[in-house]
């Protein structure tokens, strides 16, 4: 399963004449958010296409400023010249990680599949440990994990473990079966959204599979561990593609897990059988909706009187769907869902926890926060669980993901004898 | 498959004012980008016609021209067909950033080259730098930031030039979209002002780089005024534009608002044609395409930078549809002998002939496809760069292709 370029560094895989491409036009400073708040990352520009032009394999990086990048992808989806902006600068932190060596810390924070199962089920124990201050202290100045961002709560029962155990759902799926990849986070910290779209799946007549899976492997792509990121590919496509082979789509209800899936799995890490699996793999409410369009379910809502803000994650946008959760809502009655002015809520997944980049992601977060305060909502929605932290974090406000919002105003079946 | 009423393909000016136009008929609307359109790149104010000389009445000028270029897109739309384009541009643009005439011709506004440039309509936060008085006008720069070089500036536009570190914040090698930010926050317009009020020798008139802010620059622009008490206006500067920024956010905002699906990052890879129509398009994002269907498309995919045209050794085409490019015989006339000539190369007028209903012509000068549309730069015999029609072209021919395709 793991790719045959292997032994070549993965920053030589990149076709310098890609660099040629840019024309140096600027839309891709015009949507960085991460050099629209400080002038010690370069832009995109400068970071991607300009400096790949001196970036030799043979030679040592002296792209200081390169982890400054958050991986969001805005820039890949302005661009008019196809620039691959962001793998560049991936390929260039690769690189620079390796040089220099990484942190414990980053290691600590990209492997959290490791031990969040355990963390979960010593939750009564772990939970108020991560919110100890002295803790807190200890992990800041040892770690470097920033003592002012809070830490995910772990649930006591992770999602995997409810779903095996409760009640299997009787008969009555029309519309077949579906997979569920619902990802770390859900698994273990966020579980009620994977709940949200088992009801969601089964309240439209979809029986709902979990394959077993593990953690997607972007934590650790965001480190530059191709290896690693890798393995973690090639056990999910060896766990997921016999699914699909068996004509059972698999559906994602985070963004971020289904960017990497979807898209990174072939593109960046060249895993076999990953394109074909990328073909049955869909958004959650990209998959309800195309449902919907071609007829076969028809969802009722009950009205909800409710004013939301919307806003679209950068992986979700880089997926380059549309925004099919804002459809979605639109079938709601009653909801005032409005979509927010931003770019990017700045957490950039473990980006916002590292201390050195704590200033710049509240930065980024910052301008997104003024951006609900003028929709006044009531709550806010959203895909991802990083952007999810990152509102909440910022704002106070309740934050959800659609599939919840969705779940909470499904009209009860009616009783049949 | 969700079925559209219209895809618009390309979301620069043209395809953003296409999709505008027919979502306020009613239109179930998807747009397609391959990226941001060229607004970022110019987009400061909306020419029209350039050439035609500031005092001169546009409306005569646009007929005389019209009259001497039959084949330009404007020969299409005609004057009525810009005019009323060019409302509904300004009706997306409420006070207090709108854009307005100055009369009912073409003004001069200074450049960030230390030009004094021709165009038609400007955004609030430039009026006054229309016909700038040199004598009593001082444009401010800054220490720091590259884009804008007030000693040029103000060396070719004989007035006077200062440049000033930005308060507060020591930002050496900062962006446009970055101060821009920063503009937002009243305090720090208010220090910006008081560091001019201090370099001021009398003068009346402020020019200053156009980052004025995203969302609320004619705050910033009073802000200031009332810190110098002079008149400030905004001068354009190098890519990326901020004015050009506020056009696309306000058109993209609204377009959400309605309910039109936007996709942007990957350009369509495919136009599934069959028996004469265009069925659907397919949107390549490796490893995948996704599929979409419409009963009508407009073609606004821009020239050469934005995709829309390709030049191979000795052939110009358009990838997506294959729509004929008209263009110059052979690869030796695409350019004309001298770079910086006034007029453009023959090169830089290629692009698609049209029917009188912006419908694409075949070779036999038939109806290239029953449901196509084309409108914006992609249009052949234009030289919107040297005529200084740009815009123009984009809100006219975005706007006709629209009601021409909903009508059908």
């Amino acid at each position: 399963m793991i790719n045959k370029c292997e032994k070549i560094p993965d920053e030589a895989r990149m076709p310098p004449r890609f660099a040629d491409a840019c024309v140096r036009c600027a839309n891709c400073m015009a949507v960085c958010p991460v050099s629209r708040v400080t002038p010690t990352f370069p832009g995109p520009k400068q970071a991607g296409p300009g400096a790949q032009r001196f970036r030799l394999p043979s030679e040592a990086s002296v792209d200081d400023w390169i982890t400054l990048c958050t991986g969001c992808k805005l820039c890949d989806t302005v661009c008019p010249s196809g620039v691959p902006i962001s793998r560049m600068n991936l390929l260039a932190k690769a690189k620079y990680l390796r040089e220099q060596g990484r942190k414990p810390r980053d290691w600590v924070l990209a492997r959290s599949d490791l031990y969040g199962e355990s963390a979960s089920r010593l939750a009564t124990v772990v939970n108020p440990l991560m919110k100890n201050t002295v803790i807190r202290k200890i992990l800041d100045s040892v770690l470097e994990i920033d003592a002012r961002r809070e830490l995910p709560s772990y649930e006591r029962q992770t999602f995997h473990r409810w779903f095996r155990a409760r009640p299997v759902a009787a008969g009555g799926f029309t519309q077949g079966r579906v997979a569920y990849f619902h990802g770390c986070f859900v698994d273990t910290n966020e579980t009620d959204v994977g709940k949200a779209v088992v009801a969601l799946l089964e309240s439209q007549g979809l029986e709902v599979a979990l394959p077993p899976q593990n953690c997607c492997g972007l934590p650790r792509l965001g480190i530059g561990d191709f290896r690693g990121a890798r393995e973690m590919g090639a056990r999910n496509i060896a766990s997921l593609l016999p699914v699909v082979r068996d004509g059972v789509d698999v559906v994602f209800s985070s963004t971020s897990c289904g960017m990497m899936l979807r898209h990174d799995y072939s593109q960046i890490l060249g895993l076999a059988g990953a394109e074909e699996l990328a073909e049955h793999l869909f958004d959650v409410s990209e998959y309800l909706l195309s449902l919907y369009d071609d007829k076969k379910i028809t969802p009722a809502f009950l009205p909800v009187k409710v004013k939301a803000a919307y806003f679209a994650p950068c992986h979700l946008r880089a997926m380059n769907i549309g925004l099919p959760a804002l459809e979605l809502l639109g079938l709601v009655p009653g909801l005032d869902v409005q979509s927010v002015d931003a770019d990017c809520c700045g957490l950039g997944g473990l980006y916002g926890f590292k201390k050195e980049n704590c200033a710049v992601a509240e930065a980024i977060g910052g301008d997104l926060a003024k951006a609900v305060a003028r929709i006044k909502p009531d709550i806010v929605i959203t895909d991802c669980e990083g952007c999810r932290m990152q509102i909440r974090h910022l704002t106070g406000l309740k934050v959800v993901h659609p599939v919840q919002l969705l779940r909470d105003s499904l009209k009860p079946l009616p009783v049949t004898g | 498959m969700k079925r559209y009423d219209l895809i618009v393909i390309g979301a620069g000016l043209a395809g953003l004012m296409a999709a505008r136009t027919a979502v306020e008929m009613g239109a179930r609307v998807l747009i397609a980008g391959g990226g941001m359109g060229a607004l970022t790149l110019f987009g400061n104010t909306i020419d029209v016609l350039g050439r035609i000389p500031p005092g001169e009445d546009i409306a005569e000028g646009m007929s005389g021209f019209i009259d001497s270029f039959p084949e330009h897109p404007y020969a299409r739309t005609g004057w009525e067909g810009v005019e009323k384009a060019l409302d509904a541009f300004q009706e997306l643009f409420p006070p207090p950033y709108h854009f307005s005439g100055v009369t009912r011709g073409n003004c001069l506004l200074p450049t960030g080259a230390g030009t004094m440039r021709p165009t038609f309509l400007i955004p609030a936060t430039m009026a006054s730098g229309v016909g700038m008085m040199p004598a009593s006008t001082l444009v401010v720069g800054f220490r720091g930031f590259k884009d804008f070089q007030a000693e040029t500036v103000s060396l070719h536009l004989r007035c006077r030039g200062a440049v000033i570190p930005f308060p507060r914040y020591r930002m050496g090698g900062m962006t446009a979209p970055a101060i821009a930010r920063l503009m937002e926050d009243h305090s720090f317009v208010e220090r910006l002002g008081e560091e001019i009020y201090q370099r001021m020798e009398g003068e009346r008139f402020i020019g200053l780089p156009a980052f004025f802010g995203l969302r609320e620059p004619v705050a910033a622009m009073k802000t200031l005024e009332a810190a110098t008490g002079a008149r400030v206006f905004e001068i354009s500067i190098l890519p990326p534009s901020i004015p050009g920024m506020r056009i696309y956010n306000r058109f993209h905002e609204r377009l959400l608002q309605r309910g039109t699906a936007f996709l942007m990052g990957t350009p369509v890879s495919e136009a599934i044609v069959k028996d004469g129509r265009c069925r659907g398009i397919i949107v390549k994002n490796a490893p995948l395409g996704a599929g979409y269907q419409a009963d009508r498309f407009i073609l606004a995919t821009g020239r050469f930078l934005g995709g829309g045209l390709w030049a191979g050794i000795e052939r110009i085409v358009e990838p997506l549809f294959h729509v004929p490019v008209a263009q110059p015989s052979r690869r030796g006339e695409w350019f004309k002998g001298r770079f910086f000539d006034p007029e453009a190369h023959p090169v830089s007028q290629a692009g698609v002939e049209t029917a009188a209903d912006l419908r694409p012509l075949n070779e036999k000068g038939g109806i290239f496809l029953e449901n196509l549309w084309a409108a914006g730069s992609i249009l052949a015999h234009h030289q919107s760069i040297e005529e200084k029609s740009r815009e123009g072209i984009d809100i006219a021919t975005g706007y006709m292709a629209a009601r021409q395709a909903l009508a059908s």
